[in-house]
């Protein structure tokens, strides 16, 4: 996998902190603001920002917005990013969008405006609330999990072709040997969602599925490398 | 003398098992929350109910001899003992006693006994002559049979509309003792002018009190008729007291109504408080902003688990329109947060305001009232964190940080995202389940291997076993009592697992 290039819209509140959670991770971004401050701001923290009017067509056009993989919106206001995914949709069909919002209205309206996925921020909190109340051990543990860049975490991997898993059974390997776990995967062949290994299937894995695992960082980066291998 | 009350103080002082006797006694009388006080009332509440039953029955009946002998000495001898009890418990006598005795030797003042007795006495005298202890007093004695009807009145202690009733109005104090002076006044006067005009013409009017009650009767609107006035001066007198009479109960409803539609809200939200104190474990939301909404939206609580407090009165109507249980307060005083039974329940307080410093304050609060409460807070800011983790909050939570990580991962692991999302919303996928082992014997002592989670469609992930996490463990680990076993996978696979381990205690 190639590292995705990232166009944001947005340097405020949510911008500035996702943006360099991104770049730590070694991803290529681009940042879009119309507030000026904010776009020094971002151009201190080393990244390249373009100063645009969000309200003319022409000018997003400009972006060249086919290059990127992926786009996210989360601008401070939450009408300019209704307004900007809706005008980004208008202006070129299939792109990848991900936006923020603060309320179930606005994230109804971003779905409507063609969002990909939406993140909504008292949802989420919600949630996590929800959580920590039912499994406060399990909730601190999974935000480390998920947030952590050394200790034990999530990864997710594509099979690569030719690799020592592909045509064999999901619970014929031990993952275990590896020291990491196998949490889930999206198995091509059945359908195109992710599955968890609880739900009771046996998997063929192939070339080109996505496996989930879970263990030390280390130990995930030396599996990732090791089932591109063909024998082990 | 001196010394003898001393020594006695003093052998009462010393004396655990009194001073344990007199606390439990006093909790059971005082304390609306103590769990044993609910069968007391209940006693004492039959014992009213049997006596006035005999009483009725009495009336025409002849009552058999044990039934006269329990309401003669089983009810009387048990609220004798009830009363005594509650004289008891109004002041600690040995303990002033030996508090006087304390200072006069630390002043270097002679020791007299009277003055801690006679302060002691005093006390409990004031006690006495409150309306319930009148009332109590005199309920005790049975021999007089019209006094057992102060046994009805007993049931006014638990009858709380009526308490709330009467202090209602006590608020309206100044104005019906105004009313009833009025009142007093007008029949005093009218009385006396028929008494004098028709005392010798009337044939009913005999004497002043006869006067005295037709004015009230006529004053009332009730008008029996069994005296009226003959003469054209009573009769325009009664004229004059009908119509003041009409002005007079107008008023004093409009000051009743008045008294109560201001205080409505007021017991309205005592009564949601008493409804939620029952409850062992209960949730109070302070503020009703977009997360309080989604939160409230997603847990689907019923009324008994949690209680929103607000300040802003119209958000209070917005929450209420929308059914929730919901009183107008400010959750930051100290006042609002100790009406709430933080003893006994397991109160969990989550602060959900949108400005940081009212959470810090609340937190700080909660926490001062008992490091019991459990405080789960938003924080806007992440510079507030660590103030509210001095403050003592248990989990703070930052909306932006949440869905910033949120955001991050359905970029870089879009795959990770949906599962991690079905994990967080708890969609019927599969979950992350903590098992709590306790002291569970089948589980202490087993090692991982023999219990077979891939049999029950479990994901074990690893244990977290004082503070840290194992990872996934070699299969020879052996499980320590309170273990807590951290598993993926569906609900039912979990429910399994619990009903095949009996007494295992899982969270999710």
């Amino acid at each position: 996998m190639g590292m995705k290039k990232i166009l944001i819209f947005g340097y405020g509140h949510h911008g500035r902190h996702i943006a360099n959670g991104l770049k730590e991770d070694g991803y290529v971004l681009t940042v879009v603001e119309q507030n000026e401050s904010y776009c020094q701001q971002a151009q201190k923290d080393g990244f390249d920002c373009i100063l645009i009017d969000m309200g003319e067509d022409a000018e997003i056009l400009k972006l060249r917005l086919e290059q990127y993989d992926q786009i996210v919106c989360v601008m401070d206001d939450e009408h300019y990013n209704v307004f900007l995914t809706l005008s980004l949709n208008a202006l070129m069909e299939g792109l990848n969008i991900v936006a923020i919002s603060d309320s179930v209205h606005v994230t109804h309206k971003l779905r409507l405006a063609g969002a990909k996925r939406v993140i909504d921020m008292y949802e989420v909190s919600a949630n996590r609330i929800h959580n920590i109340l039912h499994r406060p051990i399990a909730t601190e543990l999974l935000k480390e999990f998920v947030t952590s860049k050394d200790g034990i975490s999530f990864m997710e991997m594509e099979i690569p072709e030719g690799s020592f898993l592909h045509g064999k059974m999901s619970d014929e390997v031990n993952f275990g040997h590896y020291d990491v776990l196998l949490v889930g995967l999206v198995d091509f062949e059945r359908h195109k969602g992710f599955e968890f290994v609880t739900a009771g299937h046996k998997h063929h894995l192939d070339a080109g599925d996505i496996i989930v695992c879970m263990g030390e960082v280390e130990k995930l980066r030396i599996f990732k490398k090791m089932i591109a291998k063909k024998d082990v | 003398m001196n010394e003898l009350v001393l020594s006695f103080a003093r052998k009462l002082h010393n004396s655990s098992s009194y001073r344990e006797i007199k606390s439990f006694v006093r909790d059971l009388i005082r304390n609306d929350k103590n769990p044993y006080k609910k069968y007391f009332d209940l006693t004492i509440i039959f014992l009213i109910f049997t006596s006035i039953f005999i009483l009725v029955y009495e009336v025409k009946e002849p009552v058999p001899h044990w039934m006269d002998t329990y309401d003669l000495y089983v009810v009387s001898v048990l609220f004798g003992l009830e009363y005594l009890m509650r004289i008891w418990v109004v002041n600690d006598l040995s303990e002033m006693v030996l508090e006087e005795y304390q200072d006069a030797k630390f002043l270097g003042k002679p020791f007299k006994i009277t003055t801690p007795l006679k302060k002691g006495l005093k006390e409990k005298l004031y006690f006495m002559v409150t309306p319930a202890a009148i009332i109590d007093l005199l309920a005790i004695f049975p021999t007089y049979r019209p006094l057992r009807l102060f046994r009805v009145l007993k049931l006014l202690r638990y009858a709380k509309s009526i308490n709330q009733f009467v202090e209602v109005l006590s608020n309206k104090r100044f104005e019906l003792l105004t009313l009833l002076l009025l009142l007093l006044f007008i029949v005093f006067t009218a009385g006396i002018a028929i008494y004098v005009l028709e005392e010798k013409i009337n044939p009913n009017i005999n004497s002043l009190f006869d006067a005295f009650y037709w004015s009230l009767v006529t004053i009332s609107t009730v008008g029996f008729g069994d005296i009226a006035p003959v003469t054209p001066e009573g009769r325009a007198i009664s004229m004059v007291i009908i119509v003041s009479g009409i002005a007079m109960i107008s008023f004093a409803t409009s000051v009743i109504v008045s008294a109560f539609s201001e205080k409505l809200n007021e017991v309205k939200e005592h009564r949601t408080i008493e409804r939620i104190n029952k409850s062992d474990a209960f949730l109070i939301v302070c503020g009703y902003g977009q997360l309080a909404k989604m939160f409230l939206r997603k847990e689907g609580l019923s009324s008994e688990e949690y209680i929103i407090l607000e300040k802003d009165p119209e958000r209070v109507e917005a929450a209420k329109r929308e059914g929730y249980n919901v009183i107008q307060e400010d959750a930051s005083r100290t006042e609002v947060l100790k009406r709430f039974n933080t003893k006994n329940a397991k109160v969990t307080v989550l602060c959900l305001i949108a400005d940081d410093i009212e959470n810090i304050y609340i937190t700080l609060t909660a926490k001062a009232i008992s490091r019991k409460i459990k405080v789960i807070t938003r924080a806007n800011d992440s510079s507030m964190v660590k103030k509210l983790e001095y403050a003592g909050a248990d989990h703070i939570l930052l909306p932006h940080e949440v869905a910033n990580n949120m955001i991050h991962i359905a970029i870089t692991q879009p795959t990770m995202y949906k599962a991690l999302h079905a994990v967080l919303t708890g969609k019927d996928v599969a979950q992350i389940y903590e098992i709590h082992v306790g002291m569970h014997e089948e589980l202490v002592g087993a090692d991982i291997a023999s219990i077979e989670f891939t049999a029950y469609k479990l994901l074990f992930m690893g244990i977290h076993r004082n503070g840290e996490f194992l990872f996934n463990p070699p299969k020879e680990t052996v499980l320590q009592p309170y273990d807590v076993l951290l598993v993926i996978g569906r609900q039912i696979s979990l429910e399994h697992f619990r009903n095949m381990h009996k007494g295992v205690v899982s969270w999710g």
